[in-house]
């Protein structure tokens, strides 16, 4: 068995009896999250690095939960990414071709109240 | 049949099965020429090759799939052969043929033979003229999405549509209804245009409780076909295959027997060469031919176990036009062999890619252990190709052993930088229906459709992360004083 850990990009890995975690330690403290950040409701941010592959909505478009938005593409498979809310496309910061970095901002949907 | 020997053999792929390919040739004593994309610089095969030729840049359009690119760089490399390995070019008669055109001998099967059996519309029509059982479907010239829209409802929901050209999960999906079967037909066409550069599927009757099975055939330079048994891939996810172990466990006598049979019968039929794979469903008692795989397999290690034979050795032999498998060998299973397909993959975020820089890999050397990996500590896994980075095999007497094996082997295996699925294996592992055998090919959707609950950290494990932090800081302050010889920092240049 062999525990082991290493540093890389500022996080620490670590291998234990088995099991494989990143470790972040309580004591530490985190200025601003390494990768996906925390998405608002009514933002889809891109879940992995990859390419915007379609798009299905339009600036101005009106939106139901569960919508699908738009498709990426990584590692030769499709992702569909789909609204959490109901509501208009108020920004789509992306376009079709767009090799995007995981946690990127790529559809903001302003919520419709009802 | 003449013999032709050797010299230096062309390999028109990359990762871990590249990585396959120049073991063999290096145990053949055959010299190597990696063909490479851009990026791929920093891969273990890379790093093994005797030769390296560039071909293009990272997009698999500009490169790996590049038909002219691959035969300007093997000759510039002075090969005398081209193995495709699996995915990409693999299964492309153009390229088979562009590569004789070139005085290149391509290693697999006739381009004749891939004609008719890799394209699966074909296959079907050879299959059914020999009275094989087929799964009910539509494999027809017309593709716009109203045809097979209307052929969808015709044969009843589910269906299953299919990329003609590909394999190994690429715009396959599963139609449950015709509000969604649009949508998803695009969807299926771009990936398959994508990943195959051809964007023409085929409909197939959704079996919905079905078990997976192949057979490994193998056809020699004398035209004889053989098969060398089967495997089971039941577990799969998005119609990927994540584990695989020969022999099936599924398979009575009788029943291995008649589908041995078929899939000799096929395979000579096309007079294939070399090595391949005959796909079937069998549900309720009842076996139907799926499709004809023409290249080498990804769990081809599983029979390569269980049979004590070289798979790889043995397509470059029969390319040379030399005899393999000799009826007094007495080819005869031995034991169970199962195969893990290790993915960069978050399994807490419902198995979203993971990219980035590797950290420290290390896989538990021992008897009875097989790694096949494409990628070191300093490598990294990028965003565009497939996820898989690594193949972790194991063969012990029986299938509970195997299996009791391959999960220490796997918990004690480390990846560092990429997040891996090997938690969501040795749950997969642990799983009655796996441990019974009788998973079907739904076996993930129904048991793991969400994603795994990333479990507390024990107190061990917090202090034993603790400890380490604070080694790593001090020893940090150190190497920025002294030490400029970090790996990392060479490494960290250019990222």
């Amino acid at each position: 068995m062999s525990n082991t850990s290493q540093m890389i990009k500022g996080q620490l890995w670590v291998h234990f009896e088995g099991r494989t975690f990143i470790y972040e330690s309580p004591s530490q403290k985190k200025f601003g999250k390494k990768g996906a950040g925390k998405a608002m409701s009514g933002e889809i941010l891109a879940p992995m690095p990859g390419k915007v592959t379609k798009l299905l909505k339009q600036v101005g478009d009106a939106v139901k939960a569960g919508d699908v938005v738009l498709v990426m593409e990584a590692m030769k498979m499709e992702y569909t990414l789909k609204a959490d809310v109901a509501g208009q496309i108020e920004t789509l910061a992306c376009k079709v071709g767009d090799q995007v970095a995981l946690g990127k901002l790529l559809v903001k949907i302003h919520e419709s109240k009802s | 049949m003449a013999v032709k020997k050797f010299q230096r053999i062309a390999i028109a792929n990359r990762g871990e099965v590249a990585v396959r390919i120049i073991r063999a040739c290096q145990d053949m004593g055959l010299e190597t020429v990696l063909l490479h994309s851009e990026p791929d610089v920093q891969t273990r095969a890379y790093r093994m090759a005797d030769k390296k030729i560039c071909i293009g840049s990272a997009p698999t359009s500009e490169s790996y799939l590049n038909i002219q690119a691959n035969i300007t760089g093997a000759l510039a490399g002075g090969a005398d052969a081209i193995h495709p390995g699996f995915g990409f070019l693999s299964e492309n008669a153009d390229f088979a043929e562009a590569c004789e055109k070139a005085g290149l001998v391509f290693i697999g099967p006739s381009p004749k033979s891939t004609r008719t059996l890799g394209d699966k519309v074909k296959c079907k029509e050879l299959a059914k003229s020999l009275e094989l059982p087929l799964v009910p479907g539509y494999e027809g010239e017309d593709q716009s999405v109203e045809t097979l829209l209307r052929e969808a409802e015709k044969i009843g929901y589910p269906v299953i549509i299919k990329a003609a050209a590909g394999g190994g999960g690429r715009g396959m999906k599963v139609l449950r209804n015709s509000q969604e079967a649009r949508d998803l037909i695009e969807s299926a066409q771009r990936e398959s245009q994508s990943a195959f550069g051809s964007s023409k599927v085929f409909l197939e009757k959704y079996l919905d409780r079905a078990k997976h099975i192949e057979f490994q055939i193998f056809g020699d330079a004398t035209g004889r076909v053989i098969h060398l048994q089967d495997r089971e891939c039941s577990v799969q996810r998005r119609h990927q295959k994540i584990i695989e172990e020969a022999l099936s466990p599924s398979l009575a006598p009788d029943m291995r027997r008649k589908m041995g049979e078929a899939a000799i019968l096929i395979a000579s039929k096309a007079g294939y060469k070399g090595a391949g794979t005959v796909e079937f469903l069998l549900q309720d008692g009842q076996f139907y031919l799926l499709e004809v795989n023409t290249r080498l397999q990804v769990e081809h290690p599983v029979t390569e176990m269980v049979m004590g034979i070289d798979l790889v050795k043995a397509q470059i032999l029969t390319a040379q036009g030399e005899p393999v498998f000799p009826e007094s060998q007495m080819l005869m299973p031995r034991g169970h062999s199962i195969e893990c397909r290790i993915y960069a993959e978050n399994p807490y975020l419902g198995g979203v890619p993971s990219t980035g820089l590797l950290g420290k890999v290390e896989w538990p050397e021992g008897p009875g252990r097989r790694f096949e990996y494409g990628f070191e500590e300093g490598d990294e896994i990028t965003s565009y190709y497939d996820p898989m980075i690594a193949k972790v095999i194991v063969w012990d007497e029986s299938r509970s052993r195997a299996i009791q094996k391959t999960k220490r082997v796997l918990r004690d295996s480390i990846v560092f930088g990429v997040s891996t699925n090997i938690p969501y294996l040795l749950e997969i592992l642990s799983h009655p229906e796996f441990v019974q055998g009788t998973m079907t090919t739904r076996f993930i959707d129904k048991n793991f459709s969400e994603p795994l609950k990333l479990p507390e950290l024990s107190t061990a494990e917090k202090q034993f992360a603790e400890n380490c932090l604070r080694k790593t800081s001090s020893r940090q302050v150190e190497s920025s004083v002294s030490n400029s010889q970090s790996p990392w920092q060479t490494y960290w240049r250019g990222v």
